[in-house]
């Protein structure tokens, strides 16, 4: 099984030094590896750090603090994917786009100095993406003498914190990614703590269950070959099978699908994830999403979205391309019925004007016929982009497909 | 092992993407197995046919077994190959001696970024993988180029549940990575399991085989007895040793890579 995790939390509280020992001390680093960084921190009069393992800019290295997320790859009794983003209020961006894809989350959180701005906003972040595993590692206990006391408070602290966005039956490890105290080995050092090494808790993570959904294919593209139309897209939920009826949205049109094709051949049934092209006896235009015709998708011209905002600001009356599947729509900012804190989760305000960077909000869009569904059911289908002269300024989930 | 059937099915995805979003898409040939396990993806995508032109660049430096396969490959798959080349570099007599920063910035970042702009391309489809360097691990699979044709690494794109910013403004071209997730491994058991040609300089003969094929004065082999896709998929699981080990332009200094691409090398 391949398991998707993202390393989150404050600026310094260690996220990529624990990435870092856990490449080391799993023995993943490749050959030289090591030589290298002796070599760059000898040139660059620094002290050794297990993130020169990951941060790869030389803006990194210089500033001591990562950029950019990064992804690596290890292996435990899983195979990993594990994925650094930026700790810095200022790379949000990056730290939401290497989160995006991840199954699993780990909060970093310093002992000396407990639950900080980042830490929250973080949390508060992989909870809006849905990430509904998450694991705690108390880090820099090396500093607290490895005292339970230390350990304990800060464990409690976010255990409260995550908690109030829901998560509940969170595991808390207190580890020392710079000794290597119960990352990948267990510590000597910390006897009252009997729990499992950060190691053994991602290695009994089992894969979540897969509920049979309702067929969701969102169209591509078409393409002619041997002059037959073929409509390229992928299945985002559900099943779909040769011969199946089904409604395409918004343009309304019926199909009986002929064949599922995937070149060399055919296939009879698809299923989530499967990108296929179907002969459906007519062309459909890129953005249409099919289904059933006993479970359609219908589509909305105004739907309620939980949004966070990336790059300036958003306010009551502006325009925005809304992307979701392959859509892309114009949408108007209808009503800003919260204005939430991403950093606590706090409401602060209702039915305000207008909203900032990095800020979060519950929005009424109005927009031209899309299918959107609910987060909580298709997600593939409940989460977009908000787009502006081009550029991808915010993302969200669907609370709801009606205002 | 990574699901073949899940890697393969998010290339084609993100190649149809990117098909869909720009009017004149290329892909890049480097004749490597990366990239002809794209033009194979390319060609799955497409039903079994190539619908962009396929560059290849030739800083003049490559193994003469690379041009052959090259034009075996480009015939049997009916691609519209498209080779391009620094030619006044090359009469200048620009070598790896000179500096293989300034070799591979003008026989390969300049021959290809003279060859974008005389065909207009608003997209390169490229194969570069995470797992091949740190500085590739940070990249998006839509990753704009500007008009400088400079990567501006501090400050890229959001790109979220494969949702890819798309925009190229006149002058500017995007870069497409639909095999940034794969791994080297990933690669092999794919062109094991699909049958994919690869250039049998991937195969051990005497105790060397070739692990990552770039110029002929800048690539060395390594020591290894893995003479079929199966051998080599056997030592990928127990090696330690890096692919990119026998590639000189990485190892001149820690950072030639950043700075490379940067300037808009692959």
């Amino acid at each position: 099984m391949n398991v998707n995790v993202v390393i989150v939390g404050h600026i310094d509280h260690g996220k990529s030094t624990l990435i870092g020992r856990l490449l080391y001390d799993s023995e993943t680093l490749p050959e030289g590896r090591m030589a290298e960084v002796q070599k760059l921190i000898e040139e660059y009069k620094k002290r050794f750090e297990f993130a020169y393992f990951l941060d790869s800019y030389e803006e990194e290295l210089k500033e001591e603090r990562t950029i950019d997320t990064t992804r690596i790859l290890f292996k435990g009794k899983n195979y990993y994917t594990v994925v650094d983003v930026p700790g810095h209020r200022q790379f949000i961006k990056n730290m939401l786009s290497g989160a995006s894809h991840a199954q699993v989350g780990i909060l970093v959180v310093s002992a000396p100095n407990g639950v900080e701005e980042q830490t929250k906003r973080h949390s508060f972040l992989l909870h809006m993406l849905g990430i509904r595993q998450i694991v705690v590692a108390v880090n820099k206990m090396d500093l607290m003498d490895y005292a339970e006391d230390a350990f304990k408070k800060v464990s409690r602290d976010t255990l409260q914190l995550l908690s109030s966005l829901g998560y509940r039956d969170v595991r808390s490890v207190p580890v020392s990614a710079l000794e290597g105290d119960n990352v990948y080995k267990r510590s000597q050092k910390m006897e009252w703590y009997q729990g499992p090494t950060l190691i053994e808790v991602l290695d009994e993570i089992q894969p979540e269950e897969v509920t049979e959904k309702h067929l969701r294919f969102v169209v591509q593209d078409n393409y002619t070959v041997d002059s037959q139309n073929v409509v390229v897209g992928r299945v985002e939920s559900g099943r779909l099978r040769r011969g199946d009826r089904m409604i395409f949205q918004p343009s309304g049109v019926t199909a009986t699908i002929g064949s599922i094709m995937v070149f060399p051949g055919e296939v009879n049934e698809a299923g989530a994830g499967d990108a296929v092209g179907v002969l459906a006896g007519a062309e459909l235009p890129r953005g249409n999403v099919g289904g059933h015709l006993d479970s359609p998708p219908i589509p909305t011209d105004v739907f309620l979205g939980e949004v966070v905002l990336l790059e300036g600001s958003l306010k009551q009356g502006d325009e925005y391309e809304i992307k979701c599947g392959t859509r892309r729509t114009k949408g108007t900012v209808k009503q800003i019925r919260e204005r939430i804190s991403s950093e606590t989760g706090e409401v602060l305000g209702h039915n305000v004007d207008a909203i900032g960077e990095n800020e979060a909000a519950t929005i009424v869009f109005a927009t031209e016929p899309l299918v959107v569904e609910k987060f909580s059911e298709i997600p593939e289908l409940g989460r977009f982009v908000l787009v502006r002269s081009g550029k991808n300024v915010g993302a969200g989930v669907v609370l709801d497909t009606h205002a | 092992m990574l699901d073949l059937k899940d890697l393969e099915n998010r290339s084609i995805y993100i190649v149809r993407e990117a098909y869909a979003e720009f009017k004149r898409p290329a892909v890049l040939w480097s004749v490597g197995k990366d990239s002809t396990t794209m033009l194979w993806l390319c060609r799955k995508a497409f039903f079994g046919k190539v619908p962009f032109p396929v560059i290849h660049i030739d800083t003049g430096y490559k193994f003469k077994q690379m041009y052959e396969f090259r034009d075996r490959i480009a015939a049997e798959w009916g691609l519209d190959l498209r080779v391009a080349r620094n030619e006044q570099a090359q009469k200048e007599g620009v070598s790896p001696q000179t500096g293989k920063m300034e070799c591979c910035t003008r026989l390969k970042t300049e021959a290809l970024r003279s060859f974008v702009e005389e065909n207009d391309f608003d997209a390169l489809i490229l194969a570069i993988r995470r797992d091949e360097h740190g500085i590739r691990a940070k990249e998006r699979y839509f990753s704009p180029r500007d008009e400088n044709f400079k990567w501006d690494y501090k400050d890229q794109p959001l790109e979220m549940w494969d949702q890819f910013q798309g925009l190229v403004t006149q002058g500017t071209h995007m870069r497409v990575h639909p095999i940034l997730h794969w791994r080297e491994l990933d690669v092999w058991e794919y062109i094991k399991a699909e049958g994919i040609p690869v250039n049998p300089m991937y195969f051990a003969r005497n105790g060397k085989r070739y692990r990552s094929l770039g110029c002929e004065p800048c690539t060395a082999p390594i020591d290894s007895n893995a003479a079929t896709i199966d051998g080599i998929v056997e030592e990928l699981r127990n090696t330690k040793i890096a692919e990119r080990s026998g590639r000189a332009q990485d190892k001149e200094n820690a950072f030639t890579m950043q700075k490379l691409r940067a300037l808009g090398y692959m």
